[in-house]
């Protein structure tokens, strides 16, 4: 084993409070960051699914040609106010309706596909151009009827919603930064004060390794290596926590939130996502060790 | 392989070492002796860059250490093995670590420690301590430890200070024994001692130091 590598653990088996309160400390700073991490994540996912789905529903008339639609469907697609458009035939339609309706059979024999219109749904880059826009869609010749967002109510009741999921994503994101960067913060501090003890307790090896010819990053790095530790251990354990927490809860929120995909649905995904996590976490671990630790030494070294 | 060129070194009022000028050859012996307070460990000091002369130029191995930079200290050191009054063991660490230590400092292969501790501790007859801790060991074995921390990096320059200060006549025979046997395959040694017997017993030349100034150099006569 490496000659730093093992002083560090020595000092870390010596005083196991120390380390067990800088270990703590940082676990619980990295638990509260990867919590965050993933409810950041889950609320882009969130504003995404509410401004992506499609918002607008132009129900086509029975006599409408596939020519006419294609060509409607191509004039909505080169518009840039609008995106996403997809064309829903009588027959897709009543799929939906079968899958919507699937846990009452009764519902579904009673209907045929040729109650369903066929209709062009699609979404709007902004929502203030919806009144514009149906109103167009509305004076199209082929279009029965427009619906807006139906299930919301109005223009009104999505554009609230979206604007709500906003402002508390943002609250969030500025709340859990700031909390997060207090317990960062309380994390380094008491990083300094441990290893700036373990300077100190160490002032008699210190000065004999500097007699016989150490270099400072000789006499550093164990000092280095402990405070790195401390930070992986703590990154590794918040990171875990909330990972097994998350995999504990998955089954009831993909239930609470049904089609909105607030978490990754495949594993690969997952693991992607909670990956990235890790080794961001393990980025800023590393630089809170480092710091910390050149700080204490630089301390400790101008105290001489 | 060393020179003191007209060294001067004060502390507040205190002459420690005036206008000091004197040469070692290598593979040479030599004591440093003299009361307490005539200069020795200062001396000694300065050849380690410990400590700056006010005055003077101490040239080792052809370079002048006062003029060394920050980052060229420890390389000066690497080159000289230090036996310490006081022994300067690590107490939390076992012997042998003691003795890996120096060569873990000097970029010695970690692959190379072993045989190289070994025959060290056998030089020393402590090789079946190796795995003992400083506070299980007695004065003169400590000694022996500092003796193979310095020698196992196979130094330029030994400098010993005071190393039988704390130990009784049979241990202190024993060490210096050890020394001459270093001696005599080649080592430059500077030892820095007030005990006459050791001096009477090794006949090598002495410098002796009075009120920081030198007062005698000469081969040592019986």
């Amino acid at each position: 084993m490496n000659i730093h590598l093992k002083t560090a653990l020595d000092y870390i088996r010596r005083t196991p409070f120390q380390a067990l309160s800088a270990i703590f400390v940082l676990t619980i700073t990295f638990f509260v960051a990867t919590i965050l991490s993933v409810l950041v994540y889950s609320s882009g996912k969130i504003i995404r699914h509410f401004e992506t789905r499609p918002q607008v529903i132009a129900f086509l008339k029975d006599e409408a040609t596939p020519e006419t639609i294609v060509a409607l469907q191509g004039r909505l697609g080169g518009d840039s106010r609008v995106k996403d458009v997809k064309y829903v035939s009588k027959e897709e339609a009543l799929a939906i309706y079968k899958e919507a309706t699937s846990d009452n059979p009764l519902l579904s024999e009673l209907v045929s596909p040729s109650i369903f219109p066929a209709s062009l749904e699609f979404s709007l880059v902004d929502l203030s151009f919806a009144e514009i826009v149906i109103g167009e869609m509305r004076a199209e010749a082929i279009v029965d009827q427009v619906g807006f967002t139906a299930n919301l109510g109005s223009e009104t009741a999505l554009g609230d919603v979206v604007s709500k999921l906003r402002t508390i994503t943002f609250y969030l994101r500025v709340g859990g930064g700031v909390l997060v960067g207090v317990l960062a913060a309380t994390s380094f501090l008491i990083l300094v004060v441990i290893i700036g003890m373990r300077m100190a307790s160490r002032r008699g090896e210190v000065e004999i390794l500097d007699l016989i010819g150490a270099t400072p990053g000789f006499i550093r790095s164990p000092i280095i290596i402990e405070a790195l530790i401390y930070a992986l251990v703590g990154v590794l354990a918040g990171w875990l926590l909330t990972l097994i927490s998350v995999l504990y809860l998955t089954p009831s929120v993909v239930n609470y939130f049904g089609e909105i995909p607030v978490l990754p649905k495949d594993t690969l995904a997952f693991l992607a996502l909670f990956g990235i996590i890790l080794a961001g976490e393990i980025i800023v671990g590393v630089t809170l060790a480092l710091l910390g630790s050149m700080l204490a030494v630089s301390r400790v070294r101008r105290a001489r | 392989m060393i020179r003191f060129k007209n060294v001067t070194k004060k502390f507040g009022d205190i002459t420690a070492l005036s206008n000091v000028s004197f040469e070692v050859d290598k593979g040479e012996f030599v004591f440093i002796t003299g009361p307490s307070g005539a200069g020795k460990t200062t001396a000694l000091k300065l050849i380690l860059r410990e400590i700056l002369p006010d005055e003077g130029k101490i040239i080792f191995d052809g370079m002048d250490v006062c003029e060394a930079s920050q980052k060229e200290i420890p390389g000066i050191r690497r080159k000289i093995g230090v036996v310490f009054q006081d022994f300067k063991v690590l107490s939390e660490r076992t012997l042998r670590e003691n003795v890996e230590v120096a060569l873990a400092v000097a970029g010695i292969p970690q692959t190379e420690w072993t045989p190289r501790v070994d025959k060290i501790l056998e030089l020393v007859g402590l090789l079946k301590r190796a795995e003992l801790f400083p506070s299980q060991l007695s004065g003169g074995e400590l000694e022996r430890v500092s003796l193979a921390r310095a020698l196992v990096v196979n130094p330029k320059l030994i400098l010993a200070d005071e190393p039988t200060g704390n130990l009784d006549w049979d241990t202190a025979d024993e060490i210096m024994e050890l020394f001459e046997k270093i001696n005599k395959e080649g080592k430059t040694i500077i030892m820095a001692t007030h005990n006459r017997e050791i001096i009477a017993k090794l006949k090598k030349r002495v410098i002796k130091l009075s009120e920081g100034k030198i007062v005698g150099n000469h081969e040592h006569s019986s």
